[in-house]
């Protein structure tokens, strides 16, 4: 405890160190002036100011304002030393800001009383200006970290704009931040694709969840991966991401090309609600699975929900604040209670069942985020689009020889290869097969000359397949070579396929696909497929090209 | 396993399910997921959910599979297909010997 003593008189000065000393207060300046007293205070900072009132140059009344000044964000007691016969002057002193008397001749005790309990009243005053500090320092913090939250998410989680006319929703987060999340994204094959998302809790900590699950989101859409793919993927970047007890209920939803097929996988998510355009419901999309960044990949299950939709159909989904939502009895909304509004309701958009919720809850809390969307099944017209082409062209060869017929499986290494690239990923399926018709046909057919007759009875198919092994086991020679070529001024890919054999007459081959023969479609599945298809080489050449749309 | 069966608990259900590749590969295993326990069978479902690789092979062996049980299955299914294997379904014309859902 720092306390300053100012008097002009050495003697009064003298006493009073002694004193304190006694007890205990061992700090003590002198000051033999007023001026001199303020600039003591200035430089010492002191806990208590014991001030005498009459004095040369500035008067105590003078020189305590100014004290009081100095250390305005904390109490600063100020301690007249007066003769304490004055009325008039002791009642000047408390006017000037001074907080107690001290009377001359000094009595000990009571000096000693009243600087103890004005010590302790600095002591809190100094605590509580402490903790105001910190208290403001952390203030600054959260919102500096706010800031920053929020020009994430106005950078990250924006719904795409040229999107958003497809889907009326709201959002009504509890807090700042939203642990719901919408998005929208157009799939490479003019469909799209939808996630509707709810972080456990709400606020920021839920909130910082949605950076990874948004773009990993957007660069599966960008591939046009498939939305089993898609919630495999999210979760175990969120197994990874996310600590333990937290976890993201969400729906994803890809729309066809043609505005009515949908494909849903939901995990924990209320059940998404198909009506017509009367409102009658038509199909419920229950949640069949855990929500993600729960399960291990091994035990997540990723099966969708297939579903072909009539064009005006509406798709409704919506998060669980909605139908948790209390009324003021405390009465929870409900699946079905939800379910009753839209079979009431004349025309059903968003800010209509918005004005329900608001409605039905009156004056209760909204405890959760609410958000909610819904689809209507119209005609898209989206471009198909396809990511940017490489813009050099490659090639890549496989040869497989006879010893290694049995074990090689060059197609799928191939698949794996050109379907890391963005532009060739959504062409993979049908690549797949084209390359799996041509390439079986070569070894079968041109290479081990098996009889396809044999696969239209339910035995000959099981003999067929097993003769397929014993000649590849037997064989003595033979090759076949596997080429694709990208052509990136023609924006084609060429897939060769060369066998050392004699070939085959192919057109032989070709059945009706109305036909009952277990054989035979293959060719004409690849003739579909592609853009173009020939034989050469008395059949032991195949050539099929892909046509690849350049990116407008 | 890669191809898995599911008899429903009456036993008249039989859905057999396969992973992403549906190729010769295949033909043992899928084959063998009808093979037994199927007395009661009368509807066959085939869940192509997971699905995303298929070839004429695979076509051969639907077909082939139906042929076995057709005297006691009345209903087969393919459930779940993936655009790329509902269009090879399309463009073979299974919709004319599978209920396509």
């Amino acid at each position: 405890m720092r306390i300053l003593i100012v008097d002009d008189e050495p003697v009064n000065r003298f006493l009073l160190v002694h004193l304190l000393q006694e007890n205990g207060f061992t700090d003590c300046h002198e000051a033999e002036s007023g001026e001199e007293g303020l600039r003591l205070a200035e430089k010492l900072v002191p806990d208590i100011v014991l001030l005498d009132v009459v004095m040369p140059g500035m008067s105590g009344h003078d020189v305590a304002p100014k004290l009081k000044a100095l250390q305005r964000d904390t109490y600063l007691p100020i301690i007249f030393i007066t003769a304490m016969d004055d009325e008039e002057n002791l009642v000047q002193c408390l006017s000037v800001g001074g907080d107690d008397f001290v009377g001359k001749p000094f009595n000990k005790t009571i000096l000693a009383a009243k600087l103890k309990a004005h010590a302790r009243t600095r002591m809190l005053s100094k605590r509580a200006y402490q903790q105001n500090r910190e208290l403001l320092f952390h203030q600054q913090h959260i919102e500096q970290e706010h800031a920053i939250v929020e020009h994430i998410f106005s950078n990250v989680l924006t719904i795409n704009r040229s999107l958003a006319k497809f889907l009326d929703s709201q959002l009504a987060p509890a807090s700042n931040f939203n642990g719901d999340m919408l998005l929208i994204e157009r799939s490479p094959g003019a469909g799209l694709y939808v996630l509707l998302g709810d972080f456990t809790g709400h606020g920021l900590a839920s909130a910082i969840g949605a950076i990874p699950v948004s773009r990993a989101f957007q660069t599966m859409s960008e591939k046009g991966i498939p939305v089993a793919e898609m919630a495999e993927t999210l979760n175990k970047t969120l197994l990874d991401f996310l600590p333990d007890g937290m976890f993201f209920a969400a729906a994803i939803i890809e729309i066809g090309e043609d505005g009515c097929t949908l494909d849903i996988w939901n995990g924990g998510l209320p059940h998404l609600i198909l009506f017509d355009i009367n409102g009658n419901i038509k199909k419920r999309f229950e949640s069949a699975h855990m929500a993600l960044g729960i399960l291990e990949p091994d035990e997540f299950e990723s099966d969708t929900e297939h579903y072909e939709a009539d064009l005006g159909d509406r798709l409704l989904g919506y998060t669980d604040g909605v139908i948790e939502l209390c009324n003021e009895a405390g009465e929870m909304l409900t699946e079905e209670g939800l379910e009753a509004w839209i079979s009431d309701m004349d025309e059903i958009n968003t800010s209509q069942l918005m004005q329900k919720v608001e409605q039905f809850r009156a004056d209760g809390e909204q405890d959760d985020d609410i958000s909610m969307f819904i689809y209507a099944a119209q005609p898209l017209g989206l471009k198909k689009q396809i990511a940017a082409l490489p813009s050099a062209s490659f090639r890549l060869s496989i040869e497989v020889t006879h010893q290694n017929f049995g074990s090689a499986n060059p197609v799928g290494e191939i698949i794996d290869l050109i379907s890391g690239h963005a532009a060739f990923y959504g062409l993979r399926s049908n690549i797949f097969t084209v390359l799996s018709e041509l390439y079986n046909n070569a070894l079968e057919h041109g290479i081990l000359k098996l009889d396809s007759q044999l696969k239209d009875s339910a035995e000959g198919f099981m003999a067929y397949f097993a003769q397929r092994e014993t000649r590849i086991a037997n064989l003595q020679q033979g090759w076949i070579r596997l080429n694709v070529t990208y052509d990136a001024d023609a924006a084609q890919l060429v897939f060769t396929i060369k066998e050392s054999g004699e070939g085959f007459d192919f057109d032989t081959w070709v059945s009706d696909a109305d036909s009952e023969q277990c054989f035979g479609r293959g060719i004409a599945l690849v003739k579909e497929l592609t853009d173009s298809f020939v034989y050469l080489e008395q059949g032991t050449k195949a050539v099929a090209t892909f046509s690849l749309v350049p990116h407008q | 396993m890669s191809v898995e069966r599911e008899l429903s608990g009456d036993g008249k259900t039989l859905t057999i399910i396969l992973d992403d590749k549906f190729d010769f590969s295949k033909v043992q295993e899928f084959r063998d997921a009808y093979a037994e326990d199927i007395e009661s069978v009368s509807t066959v479902i085939v869940d192509l959910g997971h699905t995303e690789y298929m070839d004429s092979s695979a076509l051969g062996m639907l077909l082939n599979m139906q042929k076995s049980l057709k005297e006691q299955v009345s209903d087969f299914q393919i459930v779940n297909s993936r655009p790329a294997v509902a269009k090879i379904l399309q463009i073979s014309r299974f919709d004319k010997k599978f209920t396509i859902k």
